[in-house]
């Protein structure tokens, strides 16, 4: 039974735990203020979305019968994440081995090799493909330097930590009976790495054909600039199927990534 | 050596669909570098007005993350086994699943045809392009966990909201957060992108001046970007550690 007659004062938590909720509705509605961004808007200019869904219903699946110029958008986009996938990955996995403590003795090198990899990693992907653009000119050869330049960043730190992270036994072992640092590289580290580069570089793959599909929209050809121009033209039914055709894609892609992956890195080893 | 062989053939067919090859990268190169001295020196005068510019971009990343975190929660409960009942999970885990292959620059070019440029269809295309990553982190974490505590909770008579709230969602917070704070990296970085294809903010000024050609203004937006998102991934990375040493002591 409650006591009615027992006034306290609400507890620390609870005055914390309101102070912090009033405070984020508060940062929150001043926000949406500041950038005239209203979330009601969704419910009642709901009619527009209403309207370019009439506009775009139904798909007009008939443009990869007609159009054989789509097709080659399809290969455009699939070899420039292939590209860049394989490229970038193999320039990773060299200079992760420049970066890895475990590998590479001069303390200066390491440094050197991590902050251009961190200084990739920060410079978005946009900047990346106008300077490109414009070295190089429009079209897939653009969207996949950017694409090698993008992977190199992201997985030139994930194979240092992999590298980083092996178990020193065998290596150790090698050490102790003679072996140079080359044949330390070859015989215990590389093979204990192999599975996990492998397993990676599908991933890479994964996440580089969605990348792949963006970039094409600021010149990097293949399907995305497809999609661009279908929706600048007002082709609204040819942009769905072109959606439609996409979402297929990526995920087969992703299926297909997953199912190697667990192949390569054994049952189990893949949540 | 077949998979060698064969690995070979498909670099040379993509190389050969891309149009790449050795010449145009070495020309490219060298025009590449000239391009690069070219956006030097930044534009000073220019730091001042692209602030206004910037600011827009982190709050749209920062609107966009945090409804973004409340639906997926949304979805993650709907698609978490332990909490909801089968058919709409399976349901809800094929929406997510179907959102996870949409990018959100595509979003963002179907909202921008039904509601014109602007903001708004930056916060709401990042919005729901949360929906695809949180949503299944989120089932996931709620699946994990363990099924002794929920029980404990129910036994002592606690009704459904109750149990979701203090059983379900409770032991969840530090991974919620933590999630959503590498969510809000990705959307500072995905929010300059949108930004150049109309959702206005920092991505919009760079978009613009490299199209002008006005290479030393495009220098100055480089930099602010590039601070930018410094800044967000050292911020992201403290509180992520924070929270996990904080959920750890728990």
């Amino acid at each position: 039974m409650k006591q009615p007659s027992l006034y306290t004062l609400p507890s620390v938590r609870y005055r914390r735990k309101v102070t912090v909720f009033s405070l984020i509705v508060l940062l929150t509605v001043a926000t949406c203020i500041y950038l005239g961004f209203d979330p009601l808007m969704l419910f009642t200019e709901f009619h527009y979305v209403v309207d370019l869904a009439g506009n775009m219903l139904p798909p007009n699946f008939e443009l990869f019968r007609s159009n054989g110029h789509v097709w080659w958008a399809i290969l455009e986009t699939i070899s420039m994440a292939f590209l860049g996938t394989i490229y970038g990955g193999l320039i990773a996995f060299v200079l992760a081995f420049l970066a890895a403590s475990n590998t590479m003795p001069a303390w200066a090198v390491r440094q050197v090799v991590r902050f251009s990899l961190s200084l990739m990693r920060v410079i978005p992907s946009l900047v990346i493909i106008l300077v490109f653009v414009v070295a190089i000119g429009l079209g897939p050869f653009a969207g996949m330097l950017t694409l090698v330049w993008t992977t190199i960043g992201t997985f030139g730190q994930l194979f240092t930590q992999v590298i980083e992270n092996i178990e020193p036994g065998p290596s150790e072992a090698m050490y102790a009976i003679g072996a140079s640092r080359t044949q330390v590289i070859r015989y215990a580290i590389l093979p204990e790495i192999f599975p996990s580069f492998i397993a990676n570089l599908l991933y890479s793959f994964d996440i580089n054909m969605r990348a792949a599909l963006a970039l094409g929209i600021f010149g990097g050809g293949g399907i995305g600039f497809e999609l661009y121009m279908a929706m600048r033209v007002l082709r609204y039914k040819d942009a769905l199927a072109l959606v439609c055709f996409t979402i297929v894609l990526i995920t087969i892609v992703e299926k297909l990534s997953d199912h190697l992956r667990k192949k390569v890195l054994g049952a189990g080893a893949l949540k | 050596m077949l998979p060698v062989i064969a690995l070979a053939i498909a670099v040379e067919g993509a190389a050969l669909v891309c149009g790449a090859n050795i010449r145009g990268l070495n020309s490219g190169l060298i025009r590449g570098f000239v391009f690069l001295g070219q956006m030097f020196p930044p534009d000073w005068s220019a730091f001042p007005e692209l602030l206004g510019p910037a600011f827009d971009t982190i709050i749209i990343a920062i609107l966009g993350t945090f409804f973004g975190t409340i639906i997926s929660l949304g979805f993650g409960l709907a698609a978490a086994s332990n909490v909801a009942p089968r058919w709409l999970r399976r349901l809800t885990r094929g929406m997510i699943r179907i959102e996870r292959a949409i990018p959100e620059i595509v979003i963002l070019l179907f909202l921008v045809a039904a509601f014109g440029l602007g903001p708004f269809g930056g916060v709401i295309s990042l919005t729901i392009g949360c929906i695809g990553m949180l949503g299944k982190l989120f089932a996931d974490a709620i699946e994990e966990i363990d099924p002794v505590s929920i029980e404990a909770i129910e036994a002592l008579g606690a009704s459904k909201f109750q149990v979701i709230y203090y059983g379900v969602l409770q032991p969840v917070i530090p991974a919620i957060i933590s999630f959503a704070l590498f969510r809000f990296e990705l959307n500072i970085r995905l929010s300059v992108i949108l930004g150049a294809v109309g959702a206005g903010g920092i991505g919009l000024e760079l978009y613009r001046a490299f199209s002008l050609l006005d290479y030393n203004r495009g220098c100055s937006a480089l930099i602010i970007t590039l601070a930018l998102v410094f800044i967000t991934e050292r911020l992201s990375e403290y509180l992520r550690s924070k929270v996990r040493l904080e959920g750890a002591l728990r």
